[in-house]
Formats: C-alpha cells, structure tokens, sequence
C-alpha cells in the first residue's frame, strides 16, 4: 500500500520553518521511503538537509531549490516556502544518488543512476520510473547518460534546480547534502503502479527557420565534428537568430535587438519548438526557451539545438498554460493502473517560465492541478528546464509541464 | 497521399490521447491472447504431462525470446532452486544459488535486468550467459515458491516495461491455475475454471473488436489491416496474386468546412458501408486515417479484374449521398499496387499503392492508377529531388540571375528583371523549370526569394556603377507568397533596407489578386507604402475580370509571352494587345512586352503599338550577376586599354 503526504510551509526563516513542519509532519503518521524537499532558493540547504537527515535517516532524498518556492494540494506556497512529499511504500524500493557534474556529464549521471539502484538495493534492475533534479546546463549530456542505461524502456522524468533570480543561485540536495553543480537520481519501483504526463502548453504561430550555425559546441566527446549543437544559436535561415526570432514574434525584443541582455520574462508566451515526431501527420512539439540574446545577435536557449534543425515560433497565453497544469496532471492520474481512483498522490513539475506568464493567476494553477488529482497529496516545484518523455523518447525541453502519479 | 496536417492544441491532444488508447488495447489483447493460449495449455493437460511445453510456446513469441527456464525452491536444500522446466534441455535439472534478486521474485516481484552482467552467480550451463536481458517473474509451482526466467539472445534489446506488466498478470493467472488445478481436481473446480477461460476468451474477443477497429466505420484499423495483409501475405503460395487499393476521398476537408464535423463522418460512415457492398466476401476494407481507406483484394488472377472491381467502387462512391438531408457528391482517387510485383512486405505496398494514388490524383481526382517501376523511379527521383533542394537551401546553392528590360526604339537598359537560378556544388546551374514547383510544394519558396533578394541587394552598388540609377528591378512574387503577410512584411522591410524601394517593382500574378483579398487588403499598403511598385505579370492569360481589374491598383501590366509570340501572324492576339494596352492606358499602368524573341516581333510591336518596353531573349538572356559584372569589368577594361 502506498501513501503519500505533502508539507508546505512559508516563512522566510529557515529555522522557523523547519520548525513549524516538525510540528506538522510528527502530528501524522508515517514513514516515508522516499522524500522529496523543495524550497524557496532564499533559504539555508544546510539546515534543511540536516532536519530530512536527521528526521528520516533511512529515506532517499532528493530536491533542491524552486522558483519562488513551492506548489501543493494546499495552493500555492509563494516565496519563502519549503515543501516536502513524504512517500510511503513498505513493498516498494527507492534510491536515490547524487553527483557533481563533471566535465563528463554523461558518465556522471550513468554513474549516479547505478548508484542510486545500488542504494535501492536493485542493482542492474530497470526502474519503473527515474526522476531526477539536476543544475541547470548540462541535461541534454545527463539524458544520454542515463539513456546509455535504460535506453527509453523506462521514463526519465524531473526538472533542472532553479533559483529566484536567474542568477545562478540554484542548489540540489541528495542523500549526501547539498549541491550547487549537481545531478540527483532516484529510482523508484512502486509497490502500487506510477504514471507520467510530460506536455507543453504552447501551439505554433506559422513561422518557422533552420538554424544555419550554432555557437561551438561539438555533439561528440572527441573526434571529427560531424554536426553541431549548442545553447547558442547564432543564425536562422541565414541571419542573426535574433533578428529573425524578432520579427517571428512581432517585434516584441526590438528594444533589446542592439545591446543583447535577458529577454526570459518577455518570451515566456513566445517560445521556440523543435518537430518531436507526428502522430497521424500531426506534428508534437518540444519548447526551447529562449534566454537571452547576445552579441551579435545571437540567441541563447536553455536546451542545445543541433544545426539544421527548423525551428517553430510558438505561442501560448495564460489560461492555456493554467488548463493545462490541469490537464497533465489528470492525464497521469488516468494512465495509473486502475485509473485515477487508485491514486495516492503526485509530483509535478512546472515550468519557472511559465509561472512567470502566469503571473498573479498562479494560485489558480495550484487548484487546478489540486482538482485533477482530487485533492490527493502533492508537490509541486518550479524548475529551469524540464525532462520527460515525448512519443516515447526520455527527452530535455522547456516550459514544459510534467506529472507523476503515484498509485495506492 | 500524406497529409501534414497542423492542427490545434485539441487535435493534438485528442491524438496523444487516441493512440494511448487503441496503444493500451492493443497490449491489453495481446496480453489476453498469451495468457489464454498459456492458461489453456496449462489447464488442458493431464497428470503427470509437462504443463510448461504449452505454456512455453505461448509466452516465447510475444516476449520475443529464445529461453525459457522454470526454478522452484529445493526441498532439500532452501538455499538453492532447481530448475524444473525448460526451453534449454541444458538447463533442466540445474541448480541456482537463491541470492539477493532471486529471493526478491519468489517473493512476488517482477524483476528485468539492465546491465550487461547479473551480479549474481549462475550455474555453468552450456548456451547460457549472465549477459542476456533477462525477465525474472514468480510463479508457485506445486504448491512451491518458485520463478521464471526468460531470457533474449545477447544482442537483443532488454525487456520494457509492457513486458513487466503483462509478465505480472501472467504471474497472477498461472500461479492461481496451478493451485487450483493441484488443490481440486473435481469436476466441480474444473467447471469452474473452464468458465472463468471463457469469460476470459468474451472479454478477449470485445477487447479485440475495439482495439483493431475503427471506432466510427467499424472497419479494420491502420494497424490490424496491417496485421491482416501480412497474415494474407505469410499464407500466399507462388503464382498467386493479391492487389492492395489505397483510396483517398476528394475534397473530404470542404465537405469538413462547408457542412461540419457531424456531416462528415457521417459521410466517411456511408462511404464505408457503401465500400462494403462492392467489395468481394474475400477481400477487406480498412480505414487507416481520416480519409484514407485501403482495401486488399485477394486472389487475383491477373490485373484486368482489378480494373474492374475499382472501377466498380469508383463508380459507386460517385453516386450521390444523402446526408442529414442534403445531397452530397464525393469521389475518390485510387492506387493500386501488386503482390509480389510492387512490393513483398504491407509498407512497400501501401506506400506503392500511396504513391499511385497521388499519381491518380494530380492527373484527374476520381481516377485510378497503377503502381509501375516509372511511377516509383518518379518518386525517388522526386524524394532525391526534395532532399537536394532542402541542402541547396541551407548551403544557399541559389544565385540570382538577371534578364533586361530594354526600350524597344533604343534598346537602351531600363531595368531588369530578377530571377531564380540553382548553381548546385558541381557547379551546374539548373533552370528554374526544374524546381520551382516542387520547391512551391515544399514551402522553400520564401527561403529561395529571400536568397536572390540578397544576392541582389549586395551586388546593387555594383550594377548601379555599370547600369545607372535609373535600372528598375523586378522580384517575382508566387500568389501563395503575396497572401502571407509575415513573409511580405519581412520582404518589403528587406527592399526598403537598399535605400531605393522605388527602384524595385514586384512580379505578382492575376491569381494574388484574386486570393481572398488578403494581398490587397493587408499587403498591398505595405508595399505601397514602401515606395516599391507593383506588376502583374503573365498578364492575358490568368482570370482577368475588369471587375478584379477594377480594384487593383498596380503600376505594370506585363503581357503574358503567349500574346507576344508570332504576334506579326495572328491578328487575334494583335486585338487582345490593343485592348491591354487601352486597358493600360485608362488605368494609368504602363505596358511591357515580355518574350520578345524575333525581329518581327520586336517590328510589330514599335510599328504598330504604343508599347515601348520589351523584354526577351532577342535583346538578353538571363544571365547570373556575378557573370554580367564580370563582364561589364572587361568590357571596360577592354574599353580603356
């Protein structure tokens, strides 16, 4: 039998808060196999890890910093909020292992996923589920990693760590403490089922280009470069990515065409697509989100793009990306074993991107995501970049949205 | 034919959704099928008969792989398990160390391994290594804890999670059979468990009958008309024939746009019934998307009884609807490929038949075609084609080339008109006659225009030192790209950026007029607004109408070459000029004669009409920039030395 609890507690002191979900979580009874913490990036890893630790020493943890805190059953926790999801499952194994990414992200994260087996006592067992949490830039090499392992025979879902500001400031945290270049991996083999959504909430404009250059950054680790991709698309269709990106989106960056700078809050509803594959002639979609645009106007992404790849100007609005939450989240609930009556309870990442678009109507997204998992636990936190599987390939996008489903 | 079809955020939704539907059916009536046929074998047999044979055979195929090996737990020994049962007579009799992952499946887990290596120690056992994928599931045995193991060949892919699943109903099932069958052999019990097989084969059967067919006609589905040919296929003995009929409905969308949804499927539903009656018992109809039917014909004598039954379906399908009480006429456009000679395997036949269709199709819709090697050559010259193109694109292999205008009495230059020329690596130069309308169909046609306008623009200083400041130049406009406001946007912003959008006239079809107002209403102000001028080309041969005539507001009339050839001979063509050129006059557009090529021509036209600008190759042929530059530069220097 599994069970599921959330915690969620705002307050900007980090000891005040630890204590005030002290008080919270040892009025319930449970003992979880599995935790997950996310926090606001304002508050202190340290003693955080320390409380989990010490609390539930037995546990794998994985978490690390949110976007302005985080998301639960209970709305929305804001900024300064920490949140936990205890996840209980005597019959089930949970591990969990982390990393610093090094020059070879690749290998770390192959290395962390065996790890993370050994730890869940199921060394070279295919997982049900892998979710990670990882520093943002690098996910593209920690799929491959990971897909190195178990190939796409089982989903990889999980987000990159974010900080408040886009400034860095993001950490992760594993059974070993805390991170701030690192890559988390947990497996878990439920006892009751688990079920996955991983969706975008955006659709094409009609303009569309192929990257013609890419700033360096070869695919291979040695050896002849053959195809390029990188985070920095310098041309589409033959001139600067910027100013084609620009005019796709109706002129929106003009004003930061010349000198460059972040444009991450003004292209939250505009983002790029690449072809993810068709179902029927109909094209599924992975979102880029574009960064920042720099010196001669190229266009810095949050996910490599490889040269010759067309790229789609795409388009979402509020309500959509507010439906949408929804919409994943009852999606996994009803791809449970037994459907959504079975379920216990989930995990979701949102997109940081998004819930800038959203802005003000965030809460309503907390709710949103709340009915469609009918009001079972949750937690949700707000990341840099997210992972899932697209046509069933594990796969790196941004302002996507993705829901975990936990079944009794 | 492939339709790309981009749809709404809904329409990909609903499609996600469909296929993790019929995706889960589909599982789930493989599954019922394995677990029937295991059960059944293990039911069925009698005291002391190895009940594995049969449950082997069943489970071997649909796991796709080579061994199979049942342990159960040693009475003698509970560190160890015996294997009891195999697929690999080595195996049977084999003892197993009871270590970590094994005691985790006797106590009821499903395990599948990922590394390349078990971590635990197995019997030395001849054609058996620890490196194959392997799928662990527990299964009490005689009232025995025990498990089986199955194993794939060492380079074949490890087992998924679809395998974990249904090895975990397997489990379920096969475990309780076993108990049953040892606990009771009444025939009480053994009632029971024939009914519980089959309710077991009617829920099987319903499931079947959802997942293989199409929920609004009823008929087989994209993948069980698959599974269908190659079943019919796999049975075919030599000599024989079968033909596969890819139909694609005419116009399904207007009848989707003009009368709805509702009307539309009603109409696929009747086309479907319809399909039924004409078909023979023997062969079968499928829907494998929205308007796309198949339909196999087998046992075929030869290929003039085809033609006669697709000639009886085309006619039927011809005949009338009455939908929601209104009458609606369809057709459709049919392809027709050959086992064996088009194709030994359903894809090939299909995509065989696809291409025919499409052939049909663009010829004359509601016809038939064939399948032939040419068609097939055309295809993959075409594919070979497509995929050039796309590199020529990115490797910007396209120049511009630029053919004069000349004033007819001087011969002076008054412009030019630019066009499109491939100089692919080797350095041939292909004419546009052979890749622009395969480029329309690809939408690379902006990408190309963008590329000449570049060409252009750089080399303007350049042809502004040689020709002067008064060269007018044109840029052709397809009516496709003058209705997409971004790309004209874009285009005209480019024009305005040389510094001298005056100088520069745009090429556009009578059809661009035509196109729903778009390029008048949202285009043509910009282009007005830029200073760039308009002209209609190919003007005489399009669907003039003074009424269209009246609203558009261009600066040129270019007359169409058809006009101008022989114009001297054919007192017809010379009226249809007059009349253009009054035309012209009362509109205030200036008139050009485009493909002069003889003298008589030329004479006719400064003799006896008021036009004063020619363009032909009697006065130039196109030639690429960089050539007429080059050119110009000797003729200097020739000049000067």
């Amino acid at each position: 039998m599994v069970a599921l609890k959330s915690f969620v507690i705002s307050n900007s002191s980090t000891a005040e808060a630890l204590s005030e979900l002290s008080i919270a979580i040892d009025a319930v009874e449970i003992d979880p196999n599995l935790i997950c913490v996310f926090y606001d990036g304002d508050h202190e890893d340290a003693l955080i890890f320390d409380y989990v630790r010490t609390r539930f020493p037995d546990a794998a943890l994985l978490g690390g910093t949110s976007c302005s805190g985080v998301m639960s059953e209970a709305g929305l926790g804001g900024a300064g909020s920490i949140g936990l999801l205890l996840i209980e499952d005597a019959d089930g194994d949970y591990g969990t292992a982390a990393v610093r990414l090094g020059p070879d992200a690749c290998g770390c994260a192959e290395q962390a996923l065996h790890a993370a087996l050994a730890a869940a006592d199921c060394s070279g067992e295919l997982p049900e589920l892998i979710w990670i949490y990882q520093a943002p830039g690098r996910e593209e090499a920690v799929i491959e990693g990971l897909r190195r392992v178990v190939g796409d025979r089982c989903p990889i879902i999980g987000g990159s760590s974010a900080d408040n500001t886009v400034a860095g400031g993001w950490r992760q945290i594993g059974p070993e403490g805390p991170m701030d270049d690192g890559l988390v991996v947990a497996v878990l083999f439920s006892s009751g089922g688990i079920s996955f959504a991983f969706q975008g909430g955006y659709e094409p404009s009609g303009a569309s280009g192929l990257v013609t250059s890419i700033g360096y950054d070869p695919a291979g680790e040695s050896g002849v470069v053959t195809k390029v991709s990188g985070r920095q698309v310098l041309t589409i269709d033959g001139e600067p990515a910027a100013e084609v990106y620009n005019r796709w989106i109706g002129g929106v960056l003009s004003e930061k065409i010349e000198n460059g700078g972040c444009i991450l809050e003004d292209t939250t509803t505009y983002p790029l697509g690449i072809d993810a594959g068709q179902i029927e002639g109909v094209t599924q979609y992975l979102l880029i989100h574009p960064e920042q645009i720099g010196k001669n106007q190229s266009l810095s992404t949050f996910a490599s793009i490889e040269e010759g790849t067309r790229l789609y100007s795409m388009r979402g609005d509020r309500t959509r990306l507010i439906q949408r939450a929804g919409k994943v989240a009852s999606a996994a609930a009803d791809a449970l074993p037994g459907g959504s009556k079975n379920l216990a309870g989930g995990l979701v990442v949102y997109c940081a991107g998004c819930m800038l678009a959203v802005g003000e109507q965030m809460p309503e997204v907390s709710r949103t995501v709340s009915a469609s998992f009918n009001n079972m636990p949750f937690l949700g936190c707000f990341t840099f970049g997210e992972q899932g599987s697209v046509l069933e390939k594990n796969a790196h996008g941004n302002l996507m949205i993705s829901a975990v489903a936990f079944g009794h | 034919m492939q339709h790309v079809l981009e749809g709404s955020e809904e329409l990909r939704e609903a499609l996600v959704a469909l296929r993790r539907e019929v995706g889960t059916l589909r599982v789930e009536v493989t599954h019922a099928n394995v677990l029937l046929e295991a059960l059944e074998a293990m039911l069925d047999v009698d005291g002391d008969v190895d009940p594995f044979v049969g449950v082997f055979k069943a489970l071997l195929p649909v796991f796709e792989c080579s061994y199979a090996i049942v342990l159960i737990e040693n009475i003698k020994d509970p560190c160890k398990l015996e294997c009891v049962a195999s697929t690999h007579a080595a195996a049977v009799a084999s003892l197993w160390e009871n270590g970590r992952k094994l005691g985790k499946v006797l106590s009821g887990r499903i395990v599948t391994t990922i590394s390349t290596a078990d971590d635990e120690a197995w019997p030395q056992i001849d054609g058996l290594s620890k490196s194959q994928p392997t799928l662990y599931l527990p299964l009490s045995v005689r009232g025995q804890r025990g498990l089986m193991m199955l194993l794939r060949d060492e380079d074949h892919p490890g087992f998924d999670r679809t395998h974990v699943t249904l090895a975990r109903k397997f489990s379920l099932l096969a475990s309780h059979a076993f108990a049953a069958k040892r606990a009771s052999q009444t025939e009480a019990e053994s009632h029971r468990l024939q009914h519980l097989t089959q309710q077991l084969k009617v829920s099987q059967e319903a499931l079947k009958l959802r997942a293989n067919h199409d929920q609004l006609t009823g008929l087989p589905n994209r993948a069980y008309i698959q599974e269908l040919v190659e079943a019919i296929l796999a049975r075919k003995q030599p000599g024989q024939k079968m033909a596969l009929a890819f139909l694609d409905l005419d116009d399904f969308k207007r009848v989707n746009d003009f009368y709805g949804h509702t009307v539309g499927d009603a109409l696929l539903k009747s086309v479907a019934d319809r399909l039924g009656t004409e078909i023979r018992q023997m062969d079968i109809i499928g829907r494998i998307s929205g308007d796309e039917f198949v339909i196999v014909f087998d046992l075929i004598e030869q290929q003039s009884e085809i033609s006669v039954l697709v000639n009886r379906v085309s006619d039927k399908l011809r005949q009338p609807f009455s939908i929601e009480g209104q009458e609606i006429r369809a057709s459709g456009s049919i392809g027709v490929a050959l086992w064996p000679e088009h194709g030994h395997d359903y894809d090939t036949l299909r995509r065989h038949a696809d291409t025919a269709m499409y052939r049909a199709k663009t010829a004359h819709k509601g016809s038939f075609t064939f399948f032939s090697s040419a068609l097939g050559n055309e295809m993959s010259e075409r594919l070979s084609l497509e995929h050039r193109l796309r590199i020529a694109l990115t490797e910007r292999e396209f120049q511009c080339a630029l053919q004069q205008k000349v004033d007819l009495r001087t011969q002076d230059i008054v412009g030019f008109e630019a066009l499109v020329r491939w100089v692919d690596r080797h350095g041939t130069i292909h004419s546009p006659a052979t890749f622009l309308q395969l480029a329309t169909e690809l939408d690379l046609l902006d990408g190309i225009t963008d590329i000449v306008l570049d060409n252009l623009s750089q080399r303007l200083p350049l042809l502004d030192a040689q020709f002067g400041t008064a060269a007018t130049y044109s840029i052709n406009i397809s009516a496709s790209q003058a209705t997409k406001t971004l790309f004209m946007q874009k285009l005209i912003r480019r024009i305005a950026d040389t510094g001298c959008a005056e100088r520069f006239l745009l090429e556009v079809t009578e059809e661009s007029f035509l196109a729903a107002g778009a390029f008048q209403t949202q285009v043509l102000p910009l282009i007005r607004e830029a200073g760039v001028g308009v002209s209609i080309d190919d003007f005489g041969i399009g669907y003039s109408s003074l009424a269209i005539l009246a609203d558009i507001t261009a600066d040129e009339l270019k007359v169409d070459r058809s006009l101008i050839t022989s114009i001297h001979q054919r007192p017809r063509s010379q009226s249809i000029l007059g009349a253009i050129e009054s035309l012209g006059a009362s509109l205030g557009m200036s008139v050009i004669a485009e493909g002069v090529e003889t003298l008589d021509e030329k004479n006719y036209l400064l003799n006896s009409s008021r036009i004063k600008t020619g363009q032909g190759y009697l006065f130039h042929r196109p030639q690429l920039i960089s050539e007429i530059i080059e050119q110009q530069t000797c003729i200097v220097q020739k000049f000067k030395s």
